[in-house]
C-alpha cells in the first residue's frame, strides 16, 4: 500500500511550525491580551530558548578547519542532557531574560516596554551571530537530536513523533494558563490592563502582577523556543529569529483574539496556514504569479488584518464574558 | 500622634512644574464622621486626596492615618491599612463585569497568588466564595443588582459612581475618600446614596469627600473643611463655614 507520506510529512510540518507559533502566542496574549504589557521582543526570548535548550541537548561539536580556514567555528555544548531537562532550562533563561528587561522598564508607560524589548531582541541576535564560540556564529547550532531516533531513519515516524509532542506540550500549556488565568490572579492582570492605576488604587501590587505575566510569558516563549530546536534539528539565527517573528505573532494574537487563549490558537493555525500555504501553492501557481505569491500572502495577511480591525476589532475567538456565580 | 482624629495631614505639601497645587495644607478628619470637603475648582482638593492615596508623593509634611505614618507608602499598603479611595471621573474596568470590579476590589484574596493556586486550592475556593457573596451584598446596597453581570462599561455615568462607592467598600475600609460622589447622579439616587453613606458612618466608617454639592455638603455632613490655593481656609460646622467671608469670597458668592 502506498501512502504518499511526502505529503503528510508536509502537513505535519505546517502543523509542528504553527503549534510553536501557538505557544508563543499563547505567552505573548499572557502578556499583552490578559496584561496589557506590549512585548516587541518575542524572538529575542524564543531565540534565548532555543539555542539553550540546542546547547544543553546536542553532542560536543568541535571546530571544523579545513585547509587552515574554520569552516565551522563549533558551539558550546556536549552536555547531551535529556530534552526535559534542555526545555526547562530554556524555560528558566527566556523567564529570567523576560523579568531582568521588564524590572526596569514594566514600572514606566507601555512604550517603554516595548522599545526596550524590541531593543532586546536585536542585541540578543545581535550576540547569536558574533558570539561564535558559543552560538556556532551565523551558521549556528547543528545536529540536534531527534526526540526519538528511529533506526534506520523515518522522516514520517520523526513527524508523527514531533507533532504528538507538540500538541501534548501545547495542550498542556493551554490547560495551565486557563487554569492560572481564569483565577482571582488572572481577574487582577485583566483589571490591570484596563486600569493599572484604578487597580493600584484598589489595594494590588501592579508590579508584582505584572512581573510575573511578563516573566511567566517569557518562559512559554522559552519553551517554544526548545520545541523549534528539536523540530528543525538545526539553529540560526539570522532569519529565525527575526523581528519579522515578533510581528507574526502580534497578528496572530490580534486576528485571534485578544484575551482568549483559543484565540490565540487559532490565530497561529490561521496566520502561519496562509504562509505555509503560499509556500504550497507556489508549485501550482501560473508562471506569472510564481514570484509574487508570496508577496500576495503577505497582502492578504494586511487585507485581514484591516478587515478584522474594522468589522471585528475583538477577534475571531473575542475574551468571553466571565459570568460569576 | 493622631490624638482622637482618624486623619491627620500636616504641613503637605505637593507642587507639579512651577504650581504648588498643595501648599503647606493641614487638617483633620475625626473618626465615625462625615467631612466634606469643599473649594473652587483648582484648589487642590483632588491632588489631596491623591497624595493621601498614596497615589501621588507628597514633597513635604506628613500624613497620619489610624495612627500610622502613610505618606510614602504605596497606594496598595495604604488600602489594606483601610484607606480607599473613589475617583473623581470613574475608572471602571470596563472590560470587567460590575461584579468581577467589586470581587477585584476584595481585601486579601488567596487566590491571587500564583502560589496558593498550586498549594492551596480548598483556601482559594473558599475566598473566592466569600467575596462573591460579600460582592452581591454590597451590589445590593448600592442598588447595582441588576447589573452584576453587565461590562462596566456598559454603565451610565450614575451607575459608575455608584460603582466606584461599592468598589471601596469591597476593601472593607475604615475611611473612605470620595471625589464627587453625586456629581451627575440624580436626585433621588443621591438622597438614597447619602443614606446609605449615613448608614454606614453609624455602622463606623468614616467618609471624607469633595463635593460640589451643596444641598449635600450643607445637610449631609457633621463638618465642611474649606480649601484655597492649596491651604486650608476654613473648617467647622456647615453653617459656620457657610457664614465665613473668606469662604463666601473665594467658593461661594455673595
Amino acid at each position: 500500500m502506498a501512502i504518499d507520506t511526502g505529503f503528510l510529512v508536509n502537513i505535519g510540518f505546517y502543523v509542528s511550525i504553527a503549534i510553536i507559533f501557538a505557544i508563543l502566542a499563547l505567552g505573548f496574549n499572557l502578556q499583552w491580551g490578559y496584561t496589557g504589557l506590549f512585548n516587541a521582543g518575542i524572538a529575542g526570548f524564543f531565540l534565548i530558548g532555543a539555542y539553550v535548550a540546542a546547547i544543553a541537548i546536542t553532542a560536543p561539536a568541535p571546530r571544523v578547519i579545513i585547509g587552515g580556514v574554520t569552516v565551522y567555528p563549533g558551539h558550546l555544548g556536549g552536555f547531551q542532557l535529556p530534552l526535559v531537562v534542555g526545555a526547562l532550562l530554556a524555560m528558566v533563561a527566556s523567564g529570567t531574560a523576560a523579568a531582568l528587561v521588564a524590572l526596569p522598564t514594566v514600572r514606566l508607560r507601555a512604550d517603554y516596554l516595548a522599545i526596550a524589548t524590541l531593543a532586546f531582541a536585536e542585541i540578543v541576535r545581535i550576540f547569536a551571530i558574533n558570539l561564535e564560540s558559543v552560538t556556532g556564529g551565523t551558521i549556528g547550532i547543528i545536529g540536534i537530536p531527534r526526540p526519538i531516533a528511529f533506526d534506520p531513519p523515518n522522516p514520517f515516524l520523526t513527524m508523527v513523533t514531533i507533532v504528538g509532542l507538540g500538541a501534548a506540550i501545547l495542550l498542556a500549556v493551554f490547560l495551565a494558563l486557563q487554569f492560572i488565568s481564569e483565577s482571582p490572579w488572572g481577574r487582577v492582570l485583566r483589571a490591570i490592563r484596563e486600569d493599572e492605576e484604578a487597580t493600584m488604587a484598589l489595594g494590588k501590587n501592579a508590579f508584582r502582577f505584572k512581573l510575573q505575566a511578563f516573566a511567566l510569558g517569557g518562559a512559554l516563549m522559552g519553551l517554544a523556543g526548545a520545541l523549534f530546536a528539536v523540530t528543525l534539528l538545526y539553529l540560526e539565527p539570522s532569519v529565525s529569529f527575526a523581528p519579522s517573528v515578533t510581528f507574526s505573532v502580534w497578528v496572530m494574537v490580534i486576528v485571534g483574539g485578544w484575551g482568549s487563549h483559543r484565540g490565540a490558537i487559532v490565530g497561529a493555525f490561521l496566520i502561519y496556514g496562509l504562509e505555509w500555504l503560499s509556500v504550497q501553492l507556489k508549485d501550482f501557481a501560473p508562471a506569472v504569479l510564481k514570484d509574487s505569491i508570496f508577496y500576495i500572502r503577505l497582502m492578504l495577511i494586511g487585507v485581514l488584518l484591516i478587515l478584522l480591525v474594522v468589522y471585528r476589532p475583538e477577534g475571531i475567538l473575542p475574551e468571553k464574558k466571565r459570568i460569576l456565580r | 500622634m493622631t490624638g482622637g482624629y482618624i486623619l491627620a495631614v500636616r504641613q503637605v505639601q505637593k507642587a507639579f512644574g512651577g504650581i504648588q497645587a498643595v501648599d503647606r495644607c493641614s487638617l483633620t478628619v475625626f473618626p465615625k464622621s462625615v467631612t466634606g470637603l469643599i473649594g473652587p475648582n483648582g484648589a487642590g482638593k483632588s491632588t489631596l486626596f491623591n497624595v493621601v492615596a498614596g497615589l501621588y508623593r507628597p514633597d513635604g509634611g506628613e500624613i497620619w492615618f489610624d495612627g500610622t505614618r502613610i505618606d510614602g507608602l504605596p497606594p496598595y499598603e495604604i488600602v489594606r491599612l483601610g484607606l480607599t479611595k473613589t475617583w473623581q471621573i470613574p475608572h471602571e474596568l470596563k472590560n470587567l463585569t460590575v461584579l468581577e470590579n467589586l470581587v477585584v476590589a476584595a481585601k486579601e484574596n488567596s487566590g491571587e497568588r500564583l502560589f496558593n493556586l498550586l498549594v492551596r486550592p480548598r483556601a482559594v475556593k473558599r475566598d473566592e466564595r466569600r467575596w462573591r457573596s460579600r460582592a452581591r451584598e454590597v451590589l445590593a446596597l448600592t442598588q447595582l443588582e441588576g447589573l452584576a453581570n453587565e461590562h462596566a462599561k456598559t454603565l451610565s455615568g450614575g451607575q459608575k459612581k455608584l460603582l466606584e462607592l461599592a468598589r471601596a467598600l469591597m476593601s472593607d475600609p475604615v475611611l473612605v475618600l470620595l471625589d464627587e460622589p453625586v456629581a451627575g447622579v440624580n436626585p433621588t439616587l443621591v438622597a438614597s446614596l447619602m443614606d446609605l453613606i449615613d448608614k454606614l458612618r453609624h455602622e463606623g466608617l468614616t467618609f471624607f469627600l469633595i463635593e460640589h454639592d451643596m444641598n449635600v455638603v450643607m445637610n449631609r455632613c457633621d463638618r465642611v473643611i474649606v480649601m484655597h490655593q492649596g491651604r486650608k481656609i476654613a473648617d467647622g460646622a456647615p453653617a459656620s463655614v457657610k457664614a465665613d467671608p473668606a469662604v463666601i469670597e473665594s467658593y461661594l458668592g455673595g
